[in-house]
């Protein structure tokens, strides 16, 4: 799966900073299971075609319908240029339902990044 | 299972109203179809006079404020700013100046810079059950306050404020009143010449019916407010300053016509459809939503009897802009989730998460209520039993 482009962005109330990606393939059920393996995903699989939300706290939270080709991505801004290739690098290493995937190079990064991100937050 | 492939419902018409009626449309094309006729500006006489025709007939709308005491800006905050920024310029010693918490941060912000300036010293009324009282008003007056700045509709509750009964508390003790009508004007009546405020705020885009960036106030007596912007008027220009007649005092540079032709055109809607039914048809939609909402026993609603066409709710077991999303995404259905620029109220009512609003417009129909009530429901029925890990 690939993000195409950023289609839209604005700061949230919260401070966070949303940006809409448009992607190559509709998301799934079966895309936010795997990103669960980073981080918390909640579904309300019986609203429109489903309603999904993945959430990596102080990192960044994905949502969106499942047959959508977009999500809105929300970044902790003060460590989004830490984590913003990650989701990039989320997204291109799911190749579609049913694939089986190597996550230990992901996980490797998320451990490299969350390092960082730590730091960021709680130690300056 | 509702479908999702739905014509557009838009519910956000306290932030800007949308569709416009036709006729500013009209107008907007209208004035851009000739060169603009600015007084003092042209030698050409083609085009209405937009300026004029818009002052004329706001003022006539506000309820018979002297037309030349309606002052153009720029949106609602942009005039508070002039106001607030305008009463303070002269003072010379700190003063009390008051404000409520259902205040929008168009009046929280310019009163809280001045606050850690020093210029003032604060102090924010709060609201119960929705209202800020009159006694609590009294209570809150301190011998030195100069000035109260408070909103007349809750942008979040719906609520509208007695200003009648708290200006005449502070005119007593010689307080001036600026009241952000920025929710109000369009949906109840103003009476502006019979109300006890000084300066009356208002914005275009949204009740009036008009565009994004055009605004105004009332100011009854212009010697109150000390010019605080300076520029050309297209009169006196021989002096090098400001010109002190109104409205030219707080209006500068060229207008936005199309923008004021949009106002009048959305201004005469109004008045040849008619307030009174306007109000009751956006009472009769609200209440039905509330109605339905209520059904579903993890609904929190904030305000049960709005007096303007605004619902706040929030769905135990999902942040707020997840329902937004949903119903946007999901039905089509556009709403404003969050804080909405009154941080004070939402810390009062939902511990400062923010809440989902749907707003309603004259051109809200009874279809789009019923689906927009159908679709927050089964969000909400699904919202219990389904949160956990997909």
């Amino acid at each position: 799966m690939r993000i195409l482009r950023s289609v839209r962005h604005k700061v949230c109330a919260d401070g966070s900073f949303m940006k809409e990606f448009l992607l190559d393939v509709p998301v799934t059920r079966e895309f936010f299971t795997y990103l669960g393996n980073f981080g918390q995903v909640e579904a309300l699989p019986n609203v429109g075609k489903g309603f999904y939300k993945f959430e990596k706290p102080d990192w960044f939270s994905i949502k969106g319908f499942a047959g959508d080709t977009s999500v809105e991505v929300r970044f902790k801004k003060e460590v989004m240029d830490l984590t913003v290739d990650f989701v990039y690098l989320l997204f291109s290493t799911y190749r579609g339902d049913g694939d089986k995937f190597d996550l230990s190079v992901l996980k490797r990064r998320e451990e490299a990044i969350g390092e960082r991100v730590r730091k960021r937050l709680y130690e300056t | 299972m509702l479908p999702t492939q739905k014509p557009l419902i838009y519910l956000n018409n306290a932030a800007t109203s949308w569709p416009k009626p036709p006729g500013v449309l009209a107008a907007i094309a209208q004035s851009l179809s000739l060169p603009v006729f600015g007084s003092g500006r042209t030698t050409g006489t083609q085009g209405e006079d937009y300026l004029t025709l818009a002052r004329d007939g706001l003022s006539a709308f506000l309820g018979g404020a002297p037309p030349e005491h309606l002052v153009f800006t720029h949106n609602a905050t942009d005039s508070l700013n002039i106001l607030i920024s305008g009463f303070l310029a002269e003072k010379k010693e700190q003063c009390h100046v008051l404000t409520t918490t259902l205040d929008h941060n168009s009046v929280l912000r310019p009163l809280h810079e001045y606050e850690q300036q020093g210029r003032i010293r604060l102090d924010i009324i709060p609201f119960k059950d929705c209202f800020v009282s009159p006694d609590a008003v009294q209570d809150s007056i301190r011998p030195d306050a100069r000035l109260m700045v408070m909103t007349h509709g809750s942008n979040v509750l719906g609520s509208t404020q007695d200003i009648r009964a708290i200006g005449e508390i502070l005119h007593d003790h010689g307080i001036y009143f600026i009241v952000d009508g920025a929710q109000t004007a369009g949906h109840i009546p103003i009476g502006l010449k019979d109300l006890p405020v000084d300066a009356f705020v208002i914005t275009g885009h949204k009740g009036l019916l008009g565009v994004p960036g055009t605004g105004g106030f009332f100011l009854r007596d212009p010697k109150t407010i000390a010019p605080v912007r300076f520029g050309g008027t297209g009169t006196d220009s021989f002096s090098l300053l400001h010109p002190r007649g109104m409205p030219e005092r707080f209006e500068i540079g060229t207008h936005n016509y199309p923008g004021l032709a949009a106002l009048a055109a959305g201004v005469e809607f109004l008045n040849e459809t008619g307030l009174a039914i306007i109000r009751e048809k956006g009472e009769k939609q609200t209440l039905f939503l509330i109605r339905e909402l209520k059904k579903e026993e993890n609904i929190m609603i904030y305000n049960d009897h709005p007096d303007l066409p605004i619902i706040a709710f929030n769905i135990k077991g999902l942040q707020n802009d997840d329902v937004g999303f949903m119903l946007a995404r999901g039905y089509n259905i556009i709403s404003r989730t969050g804080l909405h620029c009154a941080p004070l109220v939402h810390k009062a009512i939902d511990g400062g998460e923010g809440c989902v609003r749907l707003s309603l417009s004259w051109f809200t129909t009874d279809e789009e209520c019923r689906f927009a009530a159908d679709a927050v429901r089964e969000i909400a029925r699904n919202a219990d039993s389904a949160v956990g890990p997909a």
